[in-house]
């Protein structure tokens, strides 16, 4: 295994979840997904070769299952940004996880996030800002 | 030193690919199986020095496994693989030899880690042992080779030492409850669960001897009276 592989939990198995975790796991990292529902698996890819937890990922315990104190990384991915901020500061907060990156949907909450020493990546900005992108130079006064 | 030969036996692929690129850093020969028939038949053509073996597998599995081992190739060091919520009877893995348990799901270096801490049991000698870590490491050599009373004395010793280690407590609990003393071995999974309530193993042997009927538990002890 490559030096570089990281033991990486992701909460949430959505389009989202499922793609992160199939690319990273792909890409040689030791992947977790948990997701509540266990229909969520299906997202993911016959190459994912990480470990599933049908669990609550906001449940300390389910984030212990899940060995998440080891994580070099944990990301939080569900639809929802009370659910990804709750995980987000339970990782970082109580099992010291290194690295936390969130989704977050709205924008004015990325200020929060930051105070707890999260990450956030807005689906909102960086879909604006892609189609912001597109429409190039149309839009410049 | 020559390099060590290991064998990954699991019906997941997916944790038998996990487990390999883990090890893969290691100077170690690594050969998988996909079943317990696999194993036992590797194990009959080549030669291995530790197996990393899942309990729970379609036809023979890992209990099975274990049981052949002890008559076939009793030196060979096992690490059982979990899955959480299962309450696998670890005194009865004892029983055969095993004592390195590691949960799913897990991380490549606690993988490494747990792999290199049995391998390197192999050269510890008793005139080096020290510490609480020494006589529980040594404790385990001994589990693994069936020499529970000597195990039972580190044990001991381990604790008093440092009285504040789930695993010790657990380890006790479990060496008594394999030579019949169950109301003791439950006494002592109690304490190691009071001291670490996260600690599973504990919680898992306290609910196992609390569930399963007092005549399944003595089953277990049958090779008590030959020590």
């Amino acid at each position: 295994m490559r030096a570089t592989s990281q033991y990486i939990v992701v909460v949430g198995c959505g389009r989202l979840g499922a793609y992160l975790a199939n690319q990273l796991s792909q890409r040689g990292h030791s992947v977790v997904v948990i997701d509540v529902d266990r229909r969520s698996f299906r997202h993911l890819s016959a190459a994912f070769s990480g470990f599933k937890i049908e669990a609550d990922g906001t449940e300390v315990a389910a984030l212990r299952q899940a060995k998440a104190e080891k994580a070099d990384l944990l990301l939080a991915t569900t639809r929802r940004d009370n659910v990804n901020l709750m995980v987000a500061q339970v990782a970082k907060q109580a099992l010291g996880v290194p690295r936390v990156i969130a989704r977050v949907f709205d924008p004015e909450r990325e200020e929060s996030y930051r105070g707890l020493g999260v990450e956030t990546v807005c689906s909102t900005v960086v879909a604006g800002d892609t189609f912001l992108g597109r429409l190039g130079g149309e839009e410049q006064p | 030193m020559t390099t060590k030969s290991v064998l990954v036996v699991d019906d997941e692929k997916n944790i038998r690919l996990t487990l390999a690129q883990a090890l893969e850093p290691m100077d170690l020969r690594v050969e998988t199986a996909v079943n317990g028939e696999e194993a036992l038949q590797k194990v009959r053509q080549q030669e291995f020095h530790l197996m990393l073996l899942d309990l729970k597998m379609p036809g023979v599995d890992g209990m099975e496994v274990l049981r052949a081992l002890c008559q076939l190739r009793p030196e060979i060091r096992i690490i059982i693989i979990t899955a959480y919520g299962t309450v696998e009877n670890a005194v009865e893995a004892m029983k055969l030899g095993a004592v390195d348990f590691v949960q799913k799901p897990f991380s490549p270096k606690e993988i490494r880690d747990l792999v290199s801490r049995v391998l390197s049991r192999e050269r510890l000698e008793l005139s080096g042992i020290q510490g609480y870590g020494g006589h529980i490491e040594w404790a385990k050599r001994c589990i693994q080779e069936r020499r529970f009373p000597s195990a039972e004395e580190h044990v001991r010793k381990a604790i008093g030492l440092d009285s504040s280690r789930a695993e010790a407590f657990n380890l006790l609990g479990a060496l008594l409850e394999l030579r019949g003393d169950e109301s003791n071995a439950r006494k002592n999974y109690r304490v190691a669960y009071t001291l670490d309530s996260t600690y599973r193993p504990a919680s898992a042997n306290l609910e196992r001897l609390s569930t399963l009927p007092r005549s399944v538990g003595r089953i277990a002890l049958d090779t008590r009276d030959k020590l």
